[in-house]
């Protein structure tokens, strides 16, 4: 019996912005070691507020959240969390080299170190020909892979993709769904966000569907057709947190009381959500 | 893009201590100290990568102001208790030109770390609160610190002026560079755009270095403008700045010391305080 701590494990987690907004409320999630992990949802679910909780990014109103068996604002838990986020949000002083150079100083790494994994991430993403080139001047398609080079930079046991080929070519998306199971395939944890049902269905290995801030239903792909009786992931997308009926789904989680469910959002969406 | 070397993460690597790292990393990793250095580089890189306009800039319009109202017109002026007036306004000139450059340089860097979002970079990093903070406040400092050097290098040959007190001008720099720096800081994060950066510098920082005699000694205003130079905070700073420089201040020494630190310090520590609870740096 495995009695390692789960890779990501959230406990009755609740966030409330400042403007009284309610993203998350009581969340609990745990995401074994290893396991290729989908979080699937509509915009303004409440993904990227989980994943900001887990990179130490906002605030918590309630609950916990552990990173292997470790408090994520910890040192130690977030040198093991690598994020790669859904805005492209490089240091614009910096050239490419740079970039990963001093993210890798930031998370710990020594300067013969960080110019060494550099070095083999600018050839791992096909950076090299920019890599004395400052990120404003980049594409969009190398931002995009710098993106993801810097969040693997310093070797993460827990890698947090958000929708990391939104908006990239079929080239690079396919590019990059080898990379992201190669690095799985390795023992990395990966949890991943994206509104690609079809990229979700064949890279993960299990998916959570979140909408309003709750969890409305997790397991394999299959065993999410199988249960709500669907021939694709996308209609069991649409039957659970899609076509507004996420209410309905968060209810029956929550022992089919339909006011359990939140108002919530992801943290640079729409604050549209039921304010205090 | 290669898929058949890619580094290997492999799980156990980054548990506690892998073997291939050395003791100094192991240490760095647990106290935060290497994001720490690694931040105060790139902060020294962004002013020295800017030179022109981070260090250069500030010298030129600094020394212009020493050879028009010093060298040109400071012959038509009275001296200030025996002190050539173009030998009295350079400790004044440097004070502005530093506490300028330590504000400006938190502010913007806190500020487009913010707006471009590249700060969750260090947010998520393992840093202590009280590293990133130290970290951004010494950018600022080196920044203030190379200007100074850069004027005191050019004004002593023009002017001649010296160090006569240089425990009071250490102290009184530091102190200053400290405050600026942190109220920098505090502007980058509280600031919704770059004009509310920039109204703090003009509206604010150059109006009260410039009435808290930069150009003149505060004995030869009228009353009440006298006493009211005492509330001005940078009349304390210029005149510890020139007591250090050439022995003269309108006021004890001591007292622009306290009353520079009783700024600097609180200043600090609301920066500090941003920092640890995360307010407007996370939702």
């Amino acid at each position: 019996m495995d009695h390692s701590p789960p890779a990501l494990e959230l406990r009755g987690l609740t966030k409330r912005y400042d403007d009284g907004t309610l993203a998350l409320e009581g969340f609990d999630l745990a995401v074994p070691a290893g396991r290729f992990f989908g979080l699937l949802g509509p915009n303004g679910a409440g993904k990227t507020t989980l994943i900001s909780v887990v990179s130490n990014l906002i605030r918590i109103t309630a609950g916990e959240a552990l990173v292997f068996g470790e408090p994520a604002h910890r040192l130690r838990a977030r040198r093991w969390v690598g994020l790669a986020e859904q805005d492209v949000n490089l240091d614009r002083f910096l050239t490419v080299e740079e970039v990963l150079v001093y993210h890798g100083g930031y998370f710990g790494m020594t300067g013969a170190d960080a110019r060494r994994r550099a070095t083999e991430m600018i050839d791992v993403f096909d950076l090299r020909a920019k890599t004395d080139v400052r990120t404003p001047k980049l594409s969009g398609g190398m931002r995009r892979r710098l993106l993801l080079a810097r969040a693997l930079m310093h070797r993460p046991r827990l890698v947090i993709l958000d929708e990391p080929t939104a908006g990239v070519d079929v080239e690079l998306r396919y590019e990059l769904s080898c990379y992201i199971r190669k690095l799985h395939a390795e023992g990395t944890t990966i949890l991943l966000t994206t509104h690609y049902l079809e990229e979700a269905e064949e890279l993960c290995e299990e998916i959570a569907l979140i909408g309003a801030g709750q969890l409305i239903a997790r397991d394999t792909a299959a065993g999410l057709r199988e249960r709500y009786d669907a021939a694709s992931l996308t209609e069991v997308y649409m039957k659970t947190v899609g076509g507004g009926r996420a209410a309905s789904g968060a209810a029956s989680e929550n022992g089919g009381d339909p006011e359990a469910g939140v108002g919530g959002h992801d943290h640079e969406s729409s604050r549209a959500g039921i304010a205090s | 893009m290669s898929t058949t070397h890619a580094p290997a993460p492999s799980p156990g690597e980054a548990v506690e201590g892998p073997h291939h790292r050395g003791a100094r990393e192991r240490l760095g990793d647990r106290y935060g100290l290497s994001g720490f250095l690694w931040l105060c580089r790139r902060e020294c890189l962004r002013v020295f990568k800017l030179w022109t306009q981070t260090v250069l800039a500030p010298i030129v319009s600094s020394i212009l102001f020493i050879l028009v109202f010093g060298l040109s017109l400071g012959s038509r002026i009275r001296n200030f208790g025996g002190i050539e007036y173009e030998v009295f306004i350079v400790p004044g000139l440097i004070t502005m030109a530093m506490v300028q450059a330590a504000y400006n340089n938190t502010s913007s860097s806190v500020f487009q770390g913010r707006q471009d979002r590249y700060i969750n970079d260090i947010l998520s990093a393992p840093m202590h609160p009280w590293q990133m903070n130290l970290g951004y406040a010494i950018g600022g400092i080196v920044r203030s610190l190379a200007i100074g050097a850069g004027l005191v290098a050019l004004a002593i040959p023009l002017t001649g002026v010296g160090v006569q007190h240089p425990l009071v001008l250490v102290a009184g720099i530091l102190l200053g560079l400290v405050g600026f720096s942190a109220l920098g800081t505090i502007v980058g994060i509280f600031a919704e755009t770059f004009d509310n950066h920039t109204f703090v510098s003009n509206i604010v920082i150059l109006p009260l270095v410039f009435l808290g005699g930069v150009f003149y000694s505060i004995t030869t205003l009228a009353s009440p403008w006298q006493e009211l130079s005492h509330v001005n905070p940078l009349f304390f700073l210029v005149n510890a700045v020139r007591y250090g420089f050439i022995g003269h201040s309108d006021v004890s020494p001591v007292l622009s010391l306290a009353v520079v630190a009783a700024i600097a310090l609180p200043m600090y520590g609301w920066a500090q305080w941003l920092f640890s609870t995360g307010r407007r740096l996370k939702a």
